[in-house]
Parts: structure tokens; sequence; C-alpha cells
């Protein structure tokens, strides 16, 4: 009987679920809000930071509730290549609907992977009434790390490298690629980048790379071999002449961004880096980073990329993830976030599409002393080279620096 | 006398070595700015242990659900372990050995083979991301335990004292409740607690079998250790860490009070 019964479930449960996801992409927003109503949304994240934490328990859900009668149930991971891994389980066991997670903070190569294997929620972005907000014409948000976004996920916020240093012990540190190799050589052992694969190791990587080629221009667009080869020799032997002066001669590196930071915090080595350099600021607060520290931008440009939320195909309550979405870009709560003493992240939506005093409100924001302003990096903006290249570049370290 | 003292020394030198690693964590939770190479932190703060015991955080929630798994799980091995461990440790039959190999597998594989094999046969049966899933999971490790120590109680076991019972009219639940139980109590006891340990402390089985959903101590714990935040780490890891310890003193606390077992007779 129990085996009838699954058998029935597991036919009817997709055609089912094919007609929610049709009328998700078609419907009105209405009818959207309204079958999300009571529904509960499980929010798999980036749980490491008490800050962000608060904000979305705390703030995001009570609202969620309250204007839409939604369960906002926050889910703290270590990583989000775990929650990539669960979506891509459920799918090899065959669970197409009703799956574990409904929302994912996600960006660059965990997005790659669900494009790959064809786990993301598309085409509905377009239904958001936020997404008018959003400037899809600007390349760094229609693509995550080179991978089309093409309605499969929802920038959330922005983010561009930034260095910190602690202005107590060094007051005026050196602000282009070309001074940060100088001044390497000359301070022994006051230097080290975690080593790629890392995320922030292999970021700064690609400042290295991007110097060595002279710019960003001709490593825009696909992966080109025969110039990968001509900038990644460059690019070697500016970090084997490096390697010596760095921590601990160069022998080992950190293999993490706590690793550097750790470093960082306790004056081994002079700078940190950081993606998002609003972490400076809340490093601060949480008295890991000394009180002094300032960061920067180099005058040559840093990277700068976009981090979005993402449904997976077989979320049990898309309806509900879209409703959060749809907050989460709403102007109240984009400059919510980016107060400093909440979280200090940028915004993902353009301010000139918002109302004068949202554009008032952003322009009035307080600076923490620690982070540098988002408009000061901005005027030194570097694109994100696409996947193809990263993995070239992540792959020629590990030959020729990690050996 | 001098026994005494020496035994005394010992349980310190035990409880030493137990606490030692807990000293930073607890300074660590109350810390706001301690870097190297200050030997203390230069400001003390609430505000990790604050928010560990704040709703947002989702500790104390885990701390209640770590335990119940943990104590579920414990029931629900001991007694599969007692007529297991019985038939073990009274029977001579063929392939004894062969079952005692595979009753001790689980403890000897590692970890993320069988949570990887786990996790797709769970999925399938629709049992991941529910509490019973990951009690069921938590089982497997945590099953040769209970199961090894019964199997050595049984072995010097006297079923002559049941006997005995029996001839003087007992009932087998009499038996079972005035004679067998009180001679396998203390085996019991241990057997217990350490598949509670086994299951307070699994990581990957939770993970992987509770999808996130089941959230128990560890993985919030792993959170913020793999971000640096010492501070956090510090006070979920003493409230992690705490009642784990005071389960083994009681333990141990129970085990000086009870009388050693009945010695098997010689035949």
């Amino acid at each position: 009987m129990l085996r009838i019964l699954a058998v029935v479930l597991l036919v009817a449960a997709p055609a089912e679920a094919q007609t929610t996801d049709d009328t998700l992409l078609s419907g009105t927003w209405d009818q959207i809000v309204a079958e999300a109503e009571g529904g509960t949304v499980n929010w798999f994240m980036w749980g490491g930071s008490d800050q962000i934490n608060r904000y979305v328990s705390d703030h995001v859900a009570k609202r969620l509730l309250a204007d839409y009668g939604i369960t906002l149930n926050r889910i703290g991971v270590a990583d989000a290549v775990e929650v990539v891994n669960m979506v891509l389980a459920e799918k090899e066991a065959g669970i197409d609907t009703g799956g574990a997670v409904d929302l994912i903070w996600i960006n660059g190569e965990n997005f790659r992977s669900m494009r790959q294997a064809d786990l993301a929620f598309c085409g509905y972005t377009g239904v958001l009434p936020n997404n008018v907000l959003v400037n899809w014409e600007n390349p760094a948000i229609a693509n995550d790390f080179g991978v089309p976004v093409d309605g499969c996920e929802v920038p959330w916020n922005t983010v561009q490298f930034g260095f910190a240093h602690d202005s107590a012990t060094l007051p005026e540190p050196p602000r282009s690629m070309a001074e940060l190799l100088v001044w390497i050589k000359a301070n022994p052992g006051r230097f080290t980048y975690p080593a790629p694969p890392d995320f922030t190791g292999s970021a700064f990587v690609r400042h290295v790379f991007i110097h060595a080629a002279g710019g960003p221009e001709n490593l825009l667009g696909p992966f080109d071999q025969s110039k990968y080869d001509e900038v990644a020799a460059k690019t070697w032997t500016i970090l084997n002449e490096i390697e010596p002066f760095l921590w601990r001669e160069g022998r080992t590196y950190p293999t993490t961004l706590v690793q550097m930071n750790e470093l960082f915090a306790n004056g081994e080595v002079a700078f940190t880096f950081n993606y998002d350099p609003s972490q400076f600021g809340l490093a601060v607060d949480a008295g890991i980073f000394p009180p002094d520290t300032r960061s920067f931008g180099l005058s040559d440009g840093t990277l700068g990329n976009t981090n979005y939320t993402l449904i997976p195909f077989n979320a049990t309550n898309k309806a509900a993830a879209m409703v959060l979405q749809n907050l989460l870009l709403s102007p109240e709560e984009q400059l919510e976030k980016a107060k400093p003493e909440v979280w200090g992240a940028a915004p993902a939506i353009d301010i000139l599409r918002t109302s004068a005093e949202v554009q008032a409100a952003f322009a009035a924001l307080p600076k923490h002393p620690s982070v540098v302003a988002a408009s000061e990096l901005a005027a030194f903006a570097l694109p994100e080279l696409q996947a193809d290249w990263l993995t070239a570049i992540e792959a020629g370290w590990r030959a020729e620096i990690g050996r | 006398m001098k026994r005494d003292v020496l035994s005394a020394l010992a349980r310190l030198a035990l409880a030493l070595f137990l606490l030692m690693p807990l000293i930073p964590l607890a300074i660590w939770s109350v810390a706001h700015g301690w870097r190297f190479p200050a030997l203390l932190p230069s400001e003390l703060s609430l505000a990790a242990w604050s928010y560990a015991l704040s709703p947002v955080s989702g500790v104390v929630g885990s701390l209640g659900l770590t335990f119940f798994i943990a104590a579920v799980t414990s029931v629900i091995a001991t007694a599969l372990a007692y007529p297991a461990g019985r038939a073990l440790g009274r029977l001579r039959f063929p392939g004894r050995s062969v079952v005692l190999v595979l009753v001790l597998a689980p403890a000897v594989l590692p970890a993320i083979a069988v949570a990887l094999g786990l996790q797709g046969l769970f999925l399938r049966m629709g049992w991941t991301g529910t509490i019973w899933g990951v009690v069921l999971a938590h089982l497997i490790p945590a099953l040769p335990y209970p199961t090894l120590v019964l199997t050595a109680v049984f072995a010097r076991f006297d079923p002559h004292h049941e006997d005995q019972a029996r001839c003087l009219g007992a009932r087998p639940l009499q038996v079972l409740l005035h004679v067998t139980l009180p001679a396998v109590l203390p085996g019991l006891r241990t057997g217990a607690v350490l598949a509670f340990l086994i299951s307070w402390s699994q990581y990957l089985l939770t993970l992987s079998i509770g999808g996130g959903k089941v959230q128990t101590l560890p993985l919030l714990l792993f959170t913020f250790a793999t971000s640096g935040r010492n501070d956090l780490t510090g006070a979920v890891a003493m409230i992690y860490v705490l009642p784990a310890l005071a389960f083994m003193a009681l333990l141990l606390r129970q085990r000086s009070k009870t009388a050693p077992l009945p010695n098997r007779t010689d035949r």
C-alpha cells in the first residue's frame, strides 16, 4: 500500500511542480505574494559573522513575517559549497521537488557549478517588482565572474577588493601594485597571501596577473591560451621574485583568509586584504583587528564583484523565496544593511533609481573609519575575469609557485 | 594513606588534563581584542555570551536538540547492544569473530565514507533533514561501543546466578530486574554514556543527513571556528563542552560507588 502511494506521489509531484513554476514565471506579483503567505523560507548562508546573522535573523525575519506572513529560517553554513553539494545530491537522488534548500547566498565558482549541473531556478527575476532598481546593463551585475546571470539569481551586495593596514605601525602604505611589490622586497617577512584556490588569495594573484599584463583590457572575454601563456610567464616571475621576501621566506603560505587575518591581527604581517572591505570594520568592532586599522584600494585598480541569492530548481517554497529576494532588493533593506553598525555592505541596486529621500539617506550614511569608501574604490575598478581564466591561473599557481 | 595521596594526585592530574584546553576558550569567550603579544585580553566583554545566549544565534535551541538526539541515540543503542552483547559474550557460535568484526566496523571505517554512502540512501528514503534520520545515522557509529562493553561484561557474567533465582521460583521478569540487570548495570551505564558522547560529537553525519535543517551544536561551532571568531567560538565551545564534561564526571562518580561485578565462579 505504502509503496503504491509512494509511486503515485513520485509520478504526481513533478507535474504539479511544473504548473507551480509556470505560475511563478508568468503570474502577477500579487498571485505570488498570495501563494507565498504562511510559507517558510530555508535560507542557507555563510554564518560566520554575528552581525550579518543578527541582521538576517532579527531584522529581515521580522519584516518578512510582519509584512508577508512568511517565516524565515536562516541556516548558517561554513561554506556555500556545502549547500551546492546538498542540492546536487538531491538531484542525483531524483528529488526534483520538495528540496531542503529554498535560497542560497552565492556567487562565483559555486554559481558556475549550479549552472553547469542545472541546479538553479531561472527566468523569474523580471517578475520581482524591485528588479527595476537593478542596472542589468552593468556587466559586473549581469555576469557573475564572467558567467551570465540569465535570470537565475538576484544581486544582493556589491563588493570591491581592498587592502588593510595598521596605521599605528604603518602610516603610509604603498598605493599601487608596483609600489607594493617594491615594499615587499624592502620589508622581508612582512607580507603574505593565502594560497589559491583560497577565494581571496586567488583574487590577489589575479591582481598581480593583471598588473603583469599591463591592465585588464587584453584579458576580458573568453580564455585565450597564447595570451595566458605570455602573461602567466611574467606573473610567475614576479611571484617567484618576491617569494623569499614573504612571511617565513615564502616556504609556506596561509591556506585560508582566516589564517592571514590572524597573522595581521597579531602584527606578524603588515597587510591583509578582503573582497569585502566592510569585513575590516566588522573585525575591528569585534576586537579582532587593531583599532587603527585603515583600508585602501590600489591606484591601478582593484577587482569588483557582486554576490547574489539563488533559488534551487527543487526548492519547496519558491514563491516565498522570491518574496524574500524582492524584500532584500528594496531600497529600505539595501539601505539598512549599508549602515556600518549593521553590516556596511554596498548596495546592489542603482541608487540613482531610488527616491530622493533614499538617495539622501545613502549619502548621509556614516563611514566606518576602517572601511575605505565604496566610491573611492569604485573610481579605480577592475572587471573580474571569466571563470576559465580563474581556473587556469589557479592551476598555474599550484604548478609554478605552490610546488 | 600514601595510596590515597597518590590517587588524589592522579585524579587532580586527570582533571587538569581535561580542563586545560578549556582555559583559553573560557578567556576567549570574554575577550575583546586579544592580540599577540598580550598575555591577557586588553578588554573584557560579554558580547559573545550575549550573542550565544540570544534567540538569534539559535545556540540554546541547538543545545536542547543536540541533547535530545544524543539521549535517544544512547537509549536505542544500549537497548540494541544488550541482547547483542549477551549473545557475543556468552555464546560460542560459528562466525562469532566475523560478527565481532562487523560490529566494530563502523568505529573503524572513515566517517566520510559512511556519510557519503548513507546520504544517497537516506535521500531516496526521504529521511534526510529529519531528527529521526539523524538519530538513525548516529546509531551507526554509536552502536559498537555499548555492544563491546556489554560483550565484555557478559563474558564475566555467571548465568548460574539466573538459574539459581529461577530455581527459587523467580519469573523471567523478576530474574531480569533483580539478578541480571543489577549485575550488568555498570556496563550498561558505561555503554550508554559512550554512545551519548559519540552522538554528541558527530559533525559530518549530522551535516549530510540533517541537510542543514538539523542544526546540532558542532555545526554551529564549526561555522564560527572557520570564520576566525575566537570569541564566539569560545562561548559556543563552552556551552558545547560543559554538559559533556558534567556527564563524564557523573559517570566517574557513579562508577566508583557501584560494587564490582560478581566474579565468575570457578568450574
